[in-house]
């Protein structure tokens, strides 16, 4: 059965206030075309969970389209802060569970294995975790090891109502790759709900069935494939297309203020009727064929 | 020797950095000047280094320099692309990562680090990057290396936020908070520090040539235990520098970050 369906429908089927896991990492695979086409849509009062936080996170934030951030932190790297998020933060207008890249790991694997809570090293004796222990209902718990009589901190699981997962190849059915490292999004594919799939190409099932190898996320978990290149633009996808400089260092100029910011969503996502008008606006083909990625080096 | 030869401070430190490596150990590494540290070990003393990167990276071997763990160019040559889960569950968490390199905006006399924010956490803050995995190697590696710039901004008595412990406030605060391993090495522009055996109050261990003990003393905010003997840290060798200028960093793009 074909779930192939248009991003206006897929991003439809997200009510607000519902928690979402996003697939991007700093400037990497970063559902951006997902969080343009919500921003238009007006959905809001998200709680969006992500490792590490990418641009996708920065921009939804910045749109006052999240409620609540459940993260590890995260930077564009080199190019500076995440604007919007900090901005946020220090106003105090973003609720904000945040933990480290690996108890967000954790959190998203017990989630996928159906776990009531999982154990974990990390946290221990830091600021961090005197922040999560003031958040209610609780989300990190004491028990004693069973074997040895050990003290654990323990963290409750995250079961996000929908992962977007930004991959380089599915099919119609939802089965989709990840080339190159692939962070958490496998475990918040599998602790979520189900996942919306946007790839940067469409292949027959028959192509899939040849390399099962490279599938990580398999069909039955997904409830909509997008079918939409150069999704992630300005960020990268490995072994595609190699992230946009330029076009990364006129997105952090501007969310420096939000009147900055303001601007930029008026002209890249307001004034856009959709991803290719997006596309045409930041360069079109020619931009994009600069960006296509040497098969060798992936980049 | 190598004593005549002009270097940077970056240099000196990445040497520095290279030289808490050891043959067949694995390191995990982020940004900047640890990345040349461990790309210099590898192609010197330790060729068996495993150097990993916490998104699921083993052994890549740039031939560009990326702009930060998620650029791609970071991951060339790579021997496997794994995850989060493989990186930090199943090697850090394991107990299996020897060395965590960690930065940071302040760092306190007992090692612990803040990258979350500075000012006052309650009232007015800046805030900056958070954890990421800084947390996780700060608890659960056998031993870290923190580069910092010395400055008194930056070595304080306290920090203002804990993001990655380290000693906690000393002595054994640290394994009754159920974390193994702690910070083995401050590495500065000015200075090399350790830790007390006992209180885990920060000592110094060396300082720089062409640095001075008040110069290293008058820009910290907190007093390091300061050792009667107090070495001078080994400059680099001609054929480290010339590894780092042509092969490691030929653009001086990591010297830059």
């Amino acid at each position: 059965m074909t779930k192939v369906t248009t991003l206006a429908e897929a991003v439809a089927s997200i009510p607000s206030g519902a928690h979402v896991a996003l697939s991007g990492f700093a400037t990497a695979r970063c559902a951006m075309a997902f969080a343009h086409e919500l921003i238009r849509q007006g959905t809001n009062r998200l709680t969006v969970s992500q490792c590490v936080a990418g641009m996708e996170a920065d921009m939804l934030i910045g749109a006052g389209a999240v409620e609540r951030i459940v993260s590890g932190g995260g930077s564009r790297g080199r190019s500076g802060q995440h604007s919007c998020i900090c901005r946020a933060i220090e106003q105090g207008t973003l609720i904000t569970e945040e933990l480290s890249s690996l108890s967000m790991t954790f959190r998203n694997l017990a989630g996928a294995l159906g776990l009531p809570f999982i154990p974990i090293r990390s946290l221990n004796g830091s600021d961090i975790l005197d922040r999560l222990q003031q958040i209610t209902p609780p989300v990190v718990g004491r028990l004693t090891d069973p074997f040895t009589g050990d003290e654990w901190l323990v963290l409750k699981p995250l079961t996000p109502d929908v992962a977007v997962i930004q991959v380089q190849v599915a099919d119609e059915e939802g089965n989709a790759w990840i080339l190159g490292p692939r962070w958490d999004n496998e475990e918040q594919a599998k602790a979520s709900k189900r996942t919306i799939v946007i790839t940067e190409r469409l292949v027959s099932t028959e192509a899939i069935r040849r390399d099962p190898d490279r599938t990580v996320i398999p069909g039955f978990r997904v409830s909509h494939v997008v079918h939409l290149p150069f999704s992630a633009h300005p960020s990268s996808v490995y072994s595609i297309y190699d992230f946009d400089e330029a076009h990364i260092d006129l997105y952090a100029e501007g969310s420096k203020t939000p009147q900055g910011f303001q601007q930029y969503l008026d002209k890249y996502v307001y004034g856009v009727k959709d991803h290719w008008g997006y596309l045409e606006l930041v360069g079109g083909m020619q931009r994009m064929k600069e960006l296509e990625a040497d098969p060798v080096l992936g980049y | 020797m190598s004593a005549d030869l002009n270097y940077t401070s970056f240099e000196l430190m990445a040497v520095t950095g290279a030289r808490e490596l050891k043959d067949g150990e694995i390191v995990a590494v982020g940004l900047g000047l640890p990345v040349v540290a461990s790309f210099l070990a590898k192609r010197t003393h330790a060729p068996n280094l495993s150097i990993i990167l916490e998104l699921g990276v083993v052994d890549p071997e740039p031939i560009d320099i990326g702009s930060g763990l998620s650029d791609p160019r970071f991951w060339y040559r790579a021997k496997v692309h794994t995850s989060f889960a493989d990186m930090l569950g199943m090697v850090l968490h394991k107990g299996l990562v020897d060395v965590g390199f960690l930065g940071g905006l302040e760092v306190d006399a007992y090692g612990n680090l803040n990258t979350t924010l500075l000012g006052d956490p309650k009232g007015k803050f800046r805030r900056f990057t958070g954890s990421g995995g800084g947390n996780d190697l700060a608890s659960c590696a056998r031993r870290t290396v923190i580069i910092i710039r010395h400055e008194a901004r930056k070595l304080k008595e306290a920090v203002s936020f804990i993001t990655s412990p380290g000693y906690l406030h000393g002595n054994t605060e640290r394994e009754k908070a159920g974390l193994i391993g702690g910070p083995g090495r401050v590495i500065t522009d000015k200075a090399v520090f350790g830790f007390d055996p006992e209180t885990k109050r920060m000592r110094l261990e060396a300082i720089h040539p062409n640095t001075t003990l008040e110069d290293v003393l008058s820009n910290m905010a907190f007093q390091p235990i300061v050792p009667r003997d107090l070495p001078v840290t080994e400059p680099p060798t001609a054929e480290q520098l010339r590894l780092i200028r042509e092969e490691i960093d030929p653009d001086r793009l990591y010297a830059g970050s």
